[in-house]
């Protein structure tokens, strides 16, 4: 892989054909282009590097599991398929999880975790093909789901609307500025940080109890 | 200092605790709020309760991604590629929200019902719509010429003939 990324900074091809653009590109975006053209091997250099938060984003939206690899699925496709008009016109990671929070949000609208919501210490779906899965042994997550306090934590975040609840986990677990959270929920940065304060606002009333040495 | 004098207790300037609980200020900053927090009540039982939001956020661990994913992953592109059109574009609408288009849907049925209601199609030559009366009177004017042109037709020869029996030597008076 190092080799592909080294040779694509050396890439002056793609540099040329990008001038003018207003966005200064990065590597990802870079990578894209080349996927744009047909070369399916920096295709795979973006799943491997965007899966997993793709994956775990998708999945503290949605928290079930099965659906969650489902939707990343689609979010890779769509990437996939959009590949032959991509236009760098933002930075990569903020179109990818446009998509991610997109169809989150659509599936969470439509209530379809509604039915049988499969969380991660349930046993198969029978809706769902069995996974191959990492690795079988319990989870961090998994010895925890007994005790109160992660299903706390878990039940807080499903229980902020939808807007709020993505805002939340892009600004908390992926580490994104204000400014691409704004562009990715398509909202001004003021509306985002509106946004956060009402979500953290929520979450210190019902997670305050956990400040007397609940977190030991 | 209480809450309504405080000038980093507004939302608008609430990030700053939020950066600060986030580890994304720089020093300068860290060191300007922690002075504040010292003074302000509020301030430091915002950042007291933040923390405690953060580090249990914090317990929330990412799950395993199956192994198989993006196996499963290539053979559902494979199969986008090979799919014909409309199988693409029904995969596509498989995660549209649909919640938000039946109402849609339903809103159009109901005006489009209306419409119809409203203007219903009657083939009656007397109900007919400004269209279907033009289209009826360049049918009827059609047939009437030829009626009267085949009129003018008999009215043409019959003259002729009477002119035919009314002298009976015709051509004499040329050549007188």
């Amino acid at each position: 892989m190092s080799d592909s990324l080294a040779k694509l900074f050396m890439d002056q091809g793609v540099n040329n054909r990008i001038t003018g653009t207003a966005v200064a590109l990065d590597l990802d975006a870079r990578l894209m282009l080349r996927v744009r053209d047909g070369d399916e091997e920096s295709f795979r250099v973006l799943l491997e590097k965007h899966r997993n938060p793709v994956i775990r984003f998708v999945y503290r939206m949605v928290q079930d599991r099965a659906i969650s690899e489902e939707l990343a699925q689609e979010v890779f496709l769509r990437v996939y398929r959009s590949r032959g008009t991509y236009e760098p016109t933002a930075r990569f990671t903020t179109w990818l999880f446009r998509i991610a929070t997109h169809l989150a949000l659509n599936w969470l609208r439509d209530g379809r975790n509604e039915r049988g919501q499969q969380r991660l210490d349930d046993e198969g779906d029978g809706d769902m093909p069995v996974r191959e899965v990492a690795d079988r042994r319990p989870s961090m997550e998994q010895r925890m789901v007994d005790g109160t306090r992660l299903q706390e934590v878990r039940d807080a975040i499903a229980m902020l609307p939808e807007k709020q609840r993505a805002a939340v986990l892009m600004h908390k677990y992926e580490e994104m500025e204000y400014a691409q959270i704004a562009q990715i929920l398509e909202c001004s940065e003021s509306a985002v940080k509106s946004l956060l304060f009402r979500a953290y606002e929520t979450l210190r009333a019902r997670l305050a109890h956990m400040s007397r040495g609940g977190l030991e | 200092m209480n809450e309504a004098d405080c000038p980093l207790r507004k939302e608008e300037t609430a990030d700053l605790w939020l950066d600060y609980s986030a580890k994304r200020l720089d020093a300068a900053g860290v060191a300007m709020l922690e002075r504040h927090g010292e003074n302000c009540l509020e301030c430091s039982k915002f950042r007291m309760e933040q923390t405690v939001v953060w580090d249990a956020l914090d317990r929330w661990e990412p799950m395993p991604v199956s192994m198989d994913f993006n196996r499963r992953l290539w053979r559902r592109i494979d199969a986008a590629a090979n799919a014909p059109w409309y199988r693409s574009l029904a995969d596509s609408l498989r995660f549209a929200n649909w919640k938000a288009v039946f109402p849609l849907a339903a809103t159009i049925l109901v005006i489009a019902g209306g419409f119809l209601l409203d203007h219903p199609r009657n083939s009656a030559p007397g109900n007919r719509a400004p269209g279907n009366r033009a289209a009826a009177s360049i049918e009827g004017v059609s047939v009437t010429q030829a009626d009267q042109l085949e009129q003018t037709l008999d009215d043409i020869q019959m003259l002729r003939q009477l002119d035919g029996a009314n002298t009976p030597n015709g051509g004499s008076s040329k050549r007188m």
